[in-house]
């Protein structure tokens, strides 16, 4: 057995016991030291990533292949990010406590399990422990009643949604006999044999998978999580568990349920219509920045789907670089986000922008950047995100999911045109209080991935390739 | 033919029990009948040739987990027939998506239909010739291996966020220090006076050590005791 | 005579055969060791213990049952009563059912089953459930708070019990109890594994309730704790069980640590005993440091009660449980089954 394979995963999982003994053991408050070392596993795994090989492993339950490598660099990316955004924000609130990012490095060995699977079950289990680590982590801030409702109604739910993914798969078991993808997909070779039943499993598995990236109609939990939960796990939540929960869909729905594309195609495209007019529309009324994002979000989610429904190696090549770009945008927004304090404490009125032009012009600018990226306004890098979906769809001859999707970009571009107005043309209140550095580096970082993406737009695409021929091949 | 009426006398009995859990007015009882649906659910893996399984049903489910939730159940104060008042109000409701639910289902397992090649596809499932304990243990910790230490994470991460969400240390409590115990010495504790014959001991007094200043002002969030509504207004 | 036994019939009455063979020792021994602990404890409190009674007291046991089932059986008003009574008859079976798999000799038990350690540890881990029923259902304050002293102590203590029966397995590499005495023809696992021997006899002495840990009782704080409600001979019936229950914990001590029925060494003239006389001393031997314990420590504080469980026993537990595995590997002495 080739049990090297799971090196990242394994040293990951040990660190972040090793740093949860150390948080134990350690009187003291330690947050910011457990967030450092934190950040220093999962760089480690990332250094491992690149010195582990490919293939299988455990009995054909684990799989590292370029696609997967992909993705988990993504996730380490967005994990790191959220541990960075969450220091200074944790200590100012009062809840720094080391096990937060503990709960991070928990659900990043998750994520990377969900992407690296190649069996049922170990796809429920990394799901189950990315969101049990994401549940506590919403509710983390305990003594407030909005975190503590946002953990509790994100909990409630995804226990419903994983209530359905595993009611899809043991209908799908039922149906194989198997929960190995590849057996799975070899028995599903000829389409013509497969029963409803199966067909049932693979919607219900769709279903449970969709309640994760937050796709309508399984989307109704996302703004109340967004606003109740702490701000930088609301910053987590949108970055590197979107990427593992995309890309499971992804390998899940092109890897066994390959062969029945003709069957599934539909319902996404379907999800996808739905997801991009909410997005864009639910987003319009919202005074609330995290709500905004929280739509926002849906909206994104329903521009990678595209990128699935076509079903191609150029779609998920789209949906790849979509990921890639968004998580930073996303990160990106939300250190703005984070920085808005005032008086001691954060707030998250879209009004309190207002006037950030003149008193913290390199804030505005960065807002600004991530704005028209989010809006797909070329040359940043959500125009080449969009750009790269909208050519799969095209090229797949799936005209109306690529028009409808630029109508919706056009009405998204409102809401987020209307922030950059508000900061620049508003007049309003003192500036914001000073902001920790982290912020300002996490941001300015984000701000230049999202600003220069087409400088070093071709190696991410060839890469993103690469891991798309992987997964189809 | 004794296997074969232990078999329905034990299923009769699950299915009795179990109905009877859902249905019993007093919930203690309804934990007792969950206790005698584990426990014939056993009898039911003994008839299988399931040994181990059966006794670690019991060993967990009956004596673990149950006893937890009759600890809890115990405790509370459940009034049911306040919990059942909606009952009659949702109940059609409630019969309707269960009918609706009933009909797709069979209308799946009506048409259900094995993928023809499933038995070839079927993992190794049961190693032959050993007894079923090592084939469990075969099974879960040589082939499985993965899928157990991720369980364990599972278990790990919902235990930090119990403490997490839980959790308060109660400054003002005086924990018993074992090693400052033994540590004590006489000379720590007690004080040898000369009395003078009449005379009174004034300078010497009894001490005892107080425990760490129990401050509001240590804990600056919410004051300790579950006030979570006070601080989400701050914080808005 | 063979053939007779062979048949459905001749089985059940061997069967019947068997287990009285067990069971009417197992009760006589109950019966004396409450006068051996009254005995003992006199000795040791300078007394002289009950000796009115017939020859050093010797028919006390029986005056005392005598008495016993004199008494009116009490049911308090506010009783569930069908669960009041059954009770102390799910302590007392759970105590007898538990000897079925006993080896008392080579092959020398009821049920010879291959998952015996399992068994036992199963009705062994139902015991709290005759004490939390006993509580719930007299209705009163005090036995519902033995009650649930009981149900956490007991429940605490199984996981470290659960912990060392896996490292005698470890090196056995069986779960039948015959095996299990058998791989100690060499050396008795007290000696390999002597800090799990002392874990084990603490924790049974927790899972028995018996002092120092007998707090569901208690009877300076909660009068009787979960039995307070209780007379005559539902009362018994629990005193019966306790001791029941001791004689199964001195047994499972013996069967996994002392080498049950083997003669130590091995050698003569140890080996002059036959196999269940060594079991019974062995056996004896333990009841008595049960009493003995009584007889010289205080009693613990709840909150001590449960840091010695899960800060000191469990972690001390988990930690020999991979040495032993770690040693046997390192060393190759895994055994193969």
């Amino acid at each position: 057995m080739n049990w090297t394979l799971a090196l990242p995963e394994i040293a990951l999982a040990v660190s972040g016991m090793a740093i949860l003994l150390f948080g134990v053991l350690r009187k003291e408050e330690s947050g910011f030291l457990a967030s450092m070392l934190a950040i220093g596993a999962l760089l480690l795994a990332g250094v491992l990533m690149t010195a582990t090989g490919a293939g299988h492993a455990y009995d054909g339950q684990f799989v590292v292949d370029p696609f997967s490598v992909a993705l988990k660099l993504l996730i380490l990316a967005g994990a790191i990010l959220g541990v960075a955004l969450s220091v200074d924000y944790n200590r100012a609130e009062g809840i720094g406590r080391f096990e937060f990012p503990v709960l991070i490095v928990m659900a990043t060995v998750g994520m990377m399990v969900m992407v690296s699977a190649a069996n049922l079950m170990t796809l429920y289990l990394g799901l189950e422990l990315q969101s049990l680590s994401i549940y506590v982590l919403a509710a983390f801030a305990r003594e407030n009643l909005r975190s503590a409702e946002a953990g509790l109604k994100y909990f409630v739910l995804g226990a419903l949604a994983s209530g359905l993914l595993l009611y899809g798969m043991t209908l799908v078991y039922g149906f194989t006999g198997t929960m190995d993808f590849a057996r799975i997909a070899t028995g599903l070779a000829d389409p013509m044999q497969v029963s409803a039943g199966l067909i049932v499993g693979v919607v219900f598995i769709l279903a449970g998978l969709a309640f994760k990236i937050s796709a309508v109609p399984f989307h109704m939990w996302t703004p109340d999580v967004y606003e109740g939960a702490p701000t930088p796990v609301t910053a987590f939540l949108s970055t590197a568990p979107k990427v593992a929960a995309m890309g499971l869909l992804l390998r899940v729905m092109i890897g066994p349920f390959g062969h029945l594309l003709a069957q599934w195609q539909g319902l996404v495209v379907l999800v996808s219509i739905a997801s991009m007019l909410l997005g864009a529309l639910g987003a319009i009324g919202q005074r609330n920045i995290k709500r905004l994002m929280a739509y926002s979000s849906i909206g994104h989610m329903g521009y990678a789907l595209i990128g699935l429904a076509a079903g191609t190696v150029s779609g998920v090549r789209g949906v790849l670089v979509y990921l890639a770009v968004y998580i930073f945008m996303s990160a990106g927004a939300f250190a703005v986000i984070l920085a808005m304090r005032r008086g001691g404490r954060a707030v998250e009125g879209i009004a309190d922008l207002a006037g950030l032009g003149r008193s913290d012009p390199a804030l505005a600018m960065l807002m600004s950047v991530f704005m028209f990226s989010m809006a797909g306004i070329p040359p940043l890098s959500g125009f080449f995100g969009k750009l790269y979906v909208f050519l799969a769809a095209v090229q797949s001859g799936m005209w109306t999911l690529a028009i409808i999707g630029v109508l919706t970009s056009v009405v998204g571009a409102y809401y987020y045109v209307r922030i950059i107005k508000v900061m620049y043309f508003d007049a309003g209140e003192t500036g914001f209080a000073v902001r920790p550095a982290t912020l300002s580096i996490v941001a300015a970082g984000s701000g230049l991935v999202t600003l220069l993406f087409a400088l070093f737009a071709a190696p991410v695409v060839a890469m993103a390739e690469a891991a798309a021929r992987a997964l189809l091949g | 033919m004794i296997a074969t009426a232990a078999f329905y006398v034990f299923a009769a009995v699950l299915l009795g029990s179990a109905a009877l859990v859902v249905s019993a007015r007093n919930p203690v009882h309804s934990v007792l009948f969950l206790i005698l649906a584990f426990f014939n659910a056993a009898g039911l893996f003994l008839l299988a040739g399931a040994e181990f399984l059966a006794m670690i049903l019991v060993i967990v489910y009956v004596g673990a987990v149950a006893v937890l939730f009759l600890f809890v159940v115990m405790m509370l104060d459940i009034d049911f027939t306040r919990m059942r008042e909606g009952i009659q109000r949702y109940a059609p409701v409630g019969a309707t998506v269960g009918v609706i639910l009933l009909v797709e289902l069979a209308s799946v397992f009506g048409s259900w239909q094995l993928l023809p090649q499933s038995a070839s596809l079927r993992g190794a499932v049961a190693p032959g010739a050993v007894s079923n304990t090592a084939a469990l243990g075969d099974l879960l910790y040589t082939h499985n291996v993965l899928l157990f230490q991720l369980a364990g994470l599972v278990l790990l991460v919902a235990m930090i966020g119990a403490i997490v969400l839980t959790l308060r240390a109660r400054k003002a409590s005086r924990r018993q220090d074992i090693s400052r115990q033994v540590a004590q010495r006489v000379e720590d504790t007690l004080v040898l006076v000369k009395v003078g014959l009449g005379a009174a001991v004034t300078e010497a007094e009894f001490q005892r050590p107080l425990p760490e200043p129990a401050v509001a002002a240590a804990e600056p969030h919410g004051g300790g005791h579950g006030h979570g509504g006070t601080h989400a207004a701050e914080v808005r | 005579m063979t053939e007779f036994l062979a048949t459905p019939i001749g089985t059940l009455i061997l069967l019947v055969l068997e287990t009285l063979a067990i069971l009417v020792p197992l009760l006589v021994f109950v019966a004396y060791a409450t006068w051996a602990e009254r005995k003992v404890l006199g000795a040791m409190h300078l007394r002289k213990g009950p000796n009115v009674v017939g020859l050093f007291g010797l028919l006390q046991p029986f005056a005392d049952a005598l008495k016993m089932l004199m008494k009116e059986t009490i049911i308090p008003a506010g009783a569930n009563r069908a669960l009041f009574l059954l009770a102390p008859v799910i302590t007392f079976v759970l105590a007898m059912i538990a000897w079925a798999v006993v080896p008392v000799n080579d092959g020398w038990a009821v049920a010879k089953i291959n998952v015996g350690v399992l068994y036992l540890f199963a009705i062994s881990s139902l015991g709290v459930y005759g004490v939390i029923i006993a509580g719930w259902a007299s209705n009163s304050k005090y036995a519902f708070l033995g009650a649930m002293r009981s149900a956490a102590q007991m429940v605490s203590y199984e996981v470290s019990i659960g912990f060392v029966m896996v490292s005698v397995l470890l090196c056995v590499g069986s779960l039948n109890l015959n095996d299990i005495v058998l791989a100690q023809r060499h050396v008795w696992f007290v000696i390999p594994l002597l800090p799990m021997f002392l874990v084990f006899f603490i924790s049974g002495l927790a899972e028995t309730n018996r002092s120092p840990f007998d707090l569901p009782e208690g009877e300076s704080e909660i009068v009787a704790g979960f039995f307070v409600e209780y007379s005559s001979l539902a009362f018994g019936l629990f005193f019966l069980g306790e001791y029941a229950n001791m004689f199964l914990m001195s047994a499972m001590t013996t069967i996994l640590f002392l080498g049950g029925w083997l003669a130590p060494f091995g050698v003569e003239p140890f080996t002059w005993l036959p196999g269940p006389i060594w079991f019974l001393l062995k056996v004896f031997a333990c009841m008595f440091v049960f009493i003995w314990v009584r007889g010289t420590l205080p009693r613990y504080r709840y909150d001590q009660l449960m840091r010695l469980g899960w800060k000191v026993f469990l972690p001390l537990s988990l930690f020999w449980l991979v040495l032993t595995a770690g040693v046997l590997m390192a060393t190759g002495w895994v055994p193969r089954t």
